[in-house]
């Protein structure tokens, strides 16, 4: 508290460490080995179906998440508004897909 | 006591969020983007309803060609980390970093769109065009909806490096480069379901 305004740069600094740019290329890594597999799963061509399927909804799944909470910084601070309209985004479409696949396969 | 509360303007770290306005943006592009997932899911719900469709047309698994996706999947991805060290740049207070990694953005964007732009002519060529069968409909609905956002970013990060190099980065412009950063990662995640979705699981199907 004492030091709130005479060091102004150390606070940035500390701020900083959070924000360097390790994390993100982490989040570049990990986005690009779960595209790889993906990628190699079908390439391969030696999975069969239904398990490829699995492989690449799951890669798919946490590469979105990798992105969400690096990229576009959603694991920070302050960003509860931010989740909740995304995630009503997320609902609706989820409820339009279930619609539409209730409406076209059975 | 959080950073924003700093009222030193621009020698805040991050200055996109000094100003009600810049939170108040980012807050409201959130809720926008929350839209923008409603209607690329419905973009992906046709498409997965429609995928098999294929009438006289060709069938996915004889169109599509890896590396072509694979290519246009690494630039998108090369383009998104460009845009995240531009923030960086930016909450540095680093203006000519900054705009250097946007016109990479902004290379690595066209460069995506030129591909895509030829991967759609080789599939006319083929005899998958718009009115071919249901399938080709909802693909390049799909496909090229992401597309026109493609085209819609570049654009606009365009016009903000020629606006940052008029006014130079302030409590008003930082919050535009933080929400098109936002903007291009979110085309960029849009892009992982497309090219699992649609080329890759329907390379599978065969």
């Amino acid at each position: 508290m004492s030091d709130n305004h005479s060091s102004v740069s150390e606070g940035q600094s500390r701020h900083h460490k959070v924000e360097g740019p390790r994390k993100h290329i982490v989040a570049f890594v990990m986005s690009l080995a779960l595209t790889l597999i993906a990628f190699a799963a079908v390439a391969s061509g030696e999975i069969n179906t239904q398990f490829t399927y699995i492989i690449l909804v799951c890669m798919a799944i946490m590469q979105v998440f990798v992105q969400l909470a690096f990229w576009m910084h959603m694991k920070d601070r302050g960003h509860a508004f931010p989740i909740i309209g995304i995630a009503f985004g997320v609902i609706v479409v989820f409820t339009m897909v279930i619609m539409a696949s209730y409406w076209v396969w059975w | 006591m959080s950073a924003h509360q700093h009222a030193e303007g621009l020698m805040s770290h991050e200055p996109e969020k000094v100003t009600m306005e810049g939170r108040n943006k980012i807050l409201g592009f959130w809720l926008f983007l929350g839209a923008e997932t409603v209607l690329f899911g419905t973009l992906f719900s046709a498409f997965v309803a429609l995928r098999h469709n294929v009438g006289d047309g060709p069938k996915a698994s004889e169109l599509f060609e890896l590396p072509t996706v694979f290519a246009a999947t690494m630039i998108l991805l090369f383009s998104s980390l460009m845009s995240v060290f531009a923030v960086q740049a930016m909450h540095r207070h680093q203006v000519k970093a900054m705009i250097g990694w946007l016109v990479a953005t902004v290379v690595l964007g066209l460069g995506f769109l030129g591909l895509e732009i030829t991967e759609f002519t080789t599939y006319v060529s083929e005899g998958h065009k718009m009115n071919t069968s249901a399938f080709s409909s909802s693909f390049y609905t799909l496909v090229g909806f992401h597309g026109a956002h493609v085209a819609f970013g570049v654009l606009w990060i365009t016009l903000l490096i020629l606006q940052i190099l008029k006014k130079g980065l302030t409590v008003v412009t930082a919050p535009k480069i933080y929400v098109s950063a936002i903007y291009w990662h979110f085309i960029d995640v849009v892009w992982v379901f497309i090219f699992t979705v649609v080329y890759l699981m329907g390379k599978v199907a065969a």
